[in-house]
């Protein structure tokens, strides 16, 4: 049998918690060997995604599909292909730190010693502490540890790097990319955008229980306006007169700034010549306008 | 200056502790008003049931003899002084039990309030407020006292109104009040000593249920007077509900409640936030052979090696009283004409009171097992069992590992306090075999695990549901100790596992029933891991 092309295949996924819809027809595919950034606002329905795919809950409607097989189903055999790291890490408050991350890799079927000491060190845990002692970092690091000392072939990740120092978030960020070149799927819940932006060969952005976009980061912006900016000598009267430029905004000393869709940055050059443009900037989308405006239409809805 | 000093000090003690109380009570108040409710339910329903099962005299007295020659209730609800009239009845059967869990309300009132909010990070968000040190214990206390006054006026409210006598309820209101605040004083010691809420609360309830079983000892082999001020749940038996209406013994209960707040406030200046007085000793840095019955024995061995001493304890004071039956039966003239008519052997009555207390520590017992499978699902709802599902562990392999240890240990327990109990027992003349006292404890074992069935059905299936794992200890509780005195029909007391536990001496014991018994305990541990590979976890 040929391994799978795709690790996580999920078409329309669905699951209700009583009267309320969290997933409302999610589709995410992941391919063997890809980071792939999962992106959304609060609430809208990532960690319930991560737990269908987990098995801790049964999904409602749709097709979920994960290292070939039924995540609700083939739970064992899935689960000693995976390592998952949750976004709230709670410890077994009387365990240390070092027996968590054993008791959680002799659970999934050993782990890598070596590895394990070469991470503890890396990411300065002291192993000794008890569950309870440990700091929100902390904490979340004995799980990260506990994840990547295995050889799993997919990471789940669940906004993993919440609470990191930024000197342990370049750790992980080494690390993840380690993982990536040994050629390992990751699946990574994040709203560290500089992360998945340094990480991700692809993003998927969920919103009230949809994906609404999916593609490369490259694919992404080009769906997404420009921001051009620009001081006009000679500024229009009515600025919203030209009709290319979106959510335009033009200060006392004729500064202008608006958003261009991406095939019509020609277009509002030309209209804008006639201006008299001085100090002209255009830049793509930053992951973060990206989201934001994600976020805003969220918001807006 | 001194002066200003010191009282511009006090003011600042209790700076923003008004506040804090006020949204504290508002959170609080869901919680606190069954309790309430619950222990004047307790003392209303034995005005209520008196005078519709004992209507006239010689019911009464006959009541009177039965109790007077049962050291077994005396244990659980202290001695009677007068059960001839219903706010003498309402002060036996309601008294001590009331106390325990007013006690029991006011040690969680001030546990939730102090170390579990330290553990959840939620006095951190209060303490960074404007508030002082001590602000959030005094808190604590002030909400223990609150449901203290709350609980008395209900009561007393409650019990007039169903037709108790105005003086004796007051009193007996005013004892579990008293008895609020006193657990109130100690949980605050308690809540400075242990690392965690855990280990807080067990501390805690270790000194209530010593009390009480302190308390209950006392009572049942009747020992001298001055010894019932050895525990304070005993002064509060010495108000004499109903009889004398003493107030003064209220006044050292008081007393201890203001000396423990004192000393806890003591205490906290010493400690860290979020660290006990008790240190936590660093673990070992690895564990390469822990696996899923390792981490079932971590997350259940500090509760249950408690049990077992409290189990051992259980035994000792059980043994000594079954040994000293013989003089109480001997020193009842009532009993004694029983005897003496063919109708009981000494040895028979000995016995089916040895069975009795080993059915209340089969009721403990199975607070133990029920207390392991709570534990299972607040684990679920603390995230911890997430990670744990997340690895090549099965569902049924997570749930039979808890579940195995609240099966070996409500066995062991049994078999604990039995062993104990026969030994202490059987060294004495009384007549009472140790075989047969182990044998009684080992039989009264399935029927423990009927009880601890009801929350495994719960937690495996619907979480949402486990309060039914504790009401069906109290329905068994309530059956089994008071059912009889109620002349309730064989069909009601049959509703207890308890009632099919057959007695090892019997000529015929009914093994079947023993047989049923395993089968409900089956369907329901059935029910449970079916239930819960089905449902989401959270």
């Amino acid at each position: 049998m040929t391994p799978p092309e795709k690790v996580i295949a999920i078409e329309g996924l669905v699951k209700r918690f009583g009267s309320f819809t969290a997933l409302d027809g999610v589709d995410l595919d992941v391919g063997r060997g890809e980071v792939h950034g999962f992106l959304g606002p609060n609430g809208s329905g990532k960690s319930t995604t991560i737990r269908v795919l987990l098995g801790l809950l049964r999904a409602d409607g749709g097709h979920v599909e994960l290292l070939g097989g039924d995540p609700w189903r083939d739970v064992i055999a899935l689960h000693r292909r995976l390592a998952y790291v949750p976004g709230d890490v709670s410890l077994w408050p009387g365990l240390s730190g070092g027996q968590a991350i054993d008791l959680l890799g002799n659970l999934r079927g050993g782990l890598d010693r070596a590895r394990r000491d070469r991470l503890i060190e890396r990411f300065e845990l002291d192993p000794t502490k008890r569950g309870r002692q440990y700091s929100k970092g902390n904490r979340q690091k004995v799980a990260i540890v506990a994840a990547l000392s295995s050889d799993a072939e997919l990471l789940i990740l669940d906004e993993p790097t919440s609470g990191l120092d930024p000197l342990m978030e370049a750790v992980f960020q080494d690390e993840i990319a380690a993982v990536k070149d040994e050629g390992r799927t990751v699946l990574l819940s994040s709203h560290i955008l500089t992360e998945v932006e340094a990480l991700a060969d692809r993003v998927s952005i969920i919103r009230q229980g949809r994906i609404s976009q999916t593609g490369t980061l490259a694919e992404l912006r080009a769906q997404t306006r420009v921001t051009v900016s620009a001081r006009l000598a000679h500024p229009p009267t009515d600025i919203a007169s030209i009709p290319v430029l979106h959510d335009p905004h033009l200060d006392a000393h004729g500064r202008l700034t608006a958003t261009v869709e991406p095939d019509q940055v020609n277009a509002a050059m030309a209209a804008l010549v006639p201006h008299e443009m001085s100090q002209l900037t255009v830049s793509p989308a930053s992951l973060e306008d990206l989201f934001l405006r994600h976020y805003d239409d969220e918001r807006a809805s | 200056m001194g002066r200003h000093t010191e009282a511009s000090h006090r003011r600042e003690v209790f700076t923003g502790t008004r506040t804090l109380l006020k949204v504290a009570l508002h959170q609080d108040r869901p919680k606190i008003a069954p309790w309430v409710g619950l222990i004047s339910v307790l003392s209303v329903s034995s005005i209520l049931a008196y005078r519709w099962i004992f209507p006239d005299l010689a019911d009464r007295k006959t009541l009177a003899m039965a109790i007077g020659a049962n050291p077994a209730m005396q244990l659980v609800f202290g001695a009677p002084r007068d059960l001839l009239t219903n706010d003498g009845f309402n002060a036996w059967r309601a008294g001590a039990l009331g106390a325990f869990f007013a006690g029991l309300m006011a040690i969680i009132i001030v546990v939730r309030n102090t170390r579990a909010d330290e553990d959840s990070g939620r006095a951190e968000l209060i303490a960074s407020g404007v508030i002082t040190r001590e602000a959030r214990l005094l808190v604590a206390v002030l909400m223990a006292t609150v449901a203290a006054v709350a609980l008395a006026v209900v009561c007393f409210l409650l019990t007039w109104a169903s037709g108790g006598e105005p003086h004796p309820t007051a009193v007996l209101s005013l004892t579990f009040a008293a008895s609020a605040l006193m657990y109130a004083g100690i949980a605050a010691v308690a809540a400075q000593l242990g690392s965690d809420a855990r280990s807080a609360s067990s501390i805690a309830i270790a000194v209530l249920g010593v009390s009480y079983v302190a308390r209950g000892y006392l009572d049942s082999t009747g020992a001298e007077e001055w010894t019932r001020w050895l525990t304070p749940l005993g002064w509060l038996e010495q108000t004499y509900p109903a009889t004398q209406n003493n107030l003064w013994p209220l006044v050292p209960a008081v007393l201890l409640a203001i000396a423990m707040v004192a000393l806890a406030l003591g205490l906290q200046r010493r400690r860290d936030f979020g660290l006990g007085l008790i240190a936590t000793r660093p673990g070992p840095a690895r564990a390469p052979g822990l696996g899923l019955p390792g981490l079932a024995v971590r997350i259940h061995r500090g509760s249950v090696i408690t049990w077992m001493i409290g189990f051992a304890f259980l035994g000792l004071v059980f043994g000594t009283l079954a040994a000293s039956v013989g003089d109480v039966f001997a020193s009842n003239p009532a009993m004694g004409a029983i005897i003496a008519s063919g109708a009981a052997t000494a040895e028979g009555l000995r016995f089916a009171f040895v069975a009795t207390i080993l059915h209340i520590v089969g009721i403990v017992t199975a607070v133990m097992g029920a207390q392991v499978l709570m534990r299972v699902y607040a684990e679920e709802t603390d995230d911890r069992v997430e990670p744990v599902l997340a690895t090549a562990t099965s569902r049924t392999a997570y749930l039979g590992s808890n579940v195995l240890i609240a099966l070996a240990s409500t066995a062991l327990g049994m078999a604990v306090a039995g062993t104990v109990m026969g030994l202490v027992a059987g060294a004495s003349d009384a007549g009472i075999g140790f075989g047969d006292v182990v044998r009684q404890a080992i039989v009264t074992i399935p029927a423990v695990w009927v009880l601890v069935g009801v929350s495994v059905a719960t937690v495996g299936a619907e979480p949402s549901r486990r309060i039914a794992g504790w009401l069906v200890i109290v329905a068994t509780f309530g059956i089994t100790l008071l059912g009889p005195t109620f002349k309730l029909p064989d069909w009601m007391l049959g509703i207890s596992p308890l009632y099919h536990v057959p007695n090892v001496q019997a000529p015929s014991p009914g093994w079947i029933s023993l047989a049923g018994l395993g089968a409900v305990a089956c369907l329901l541990y059935a029910v449970g891991f079916a239930g819960f590979r089905r449902r989401d976890v959270h």
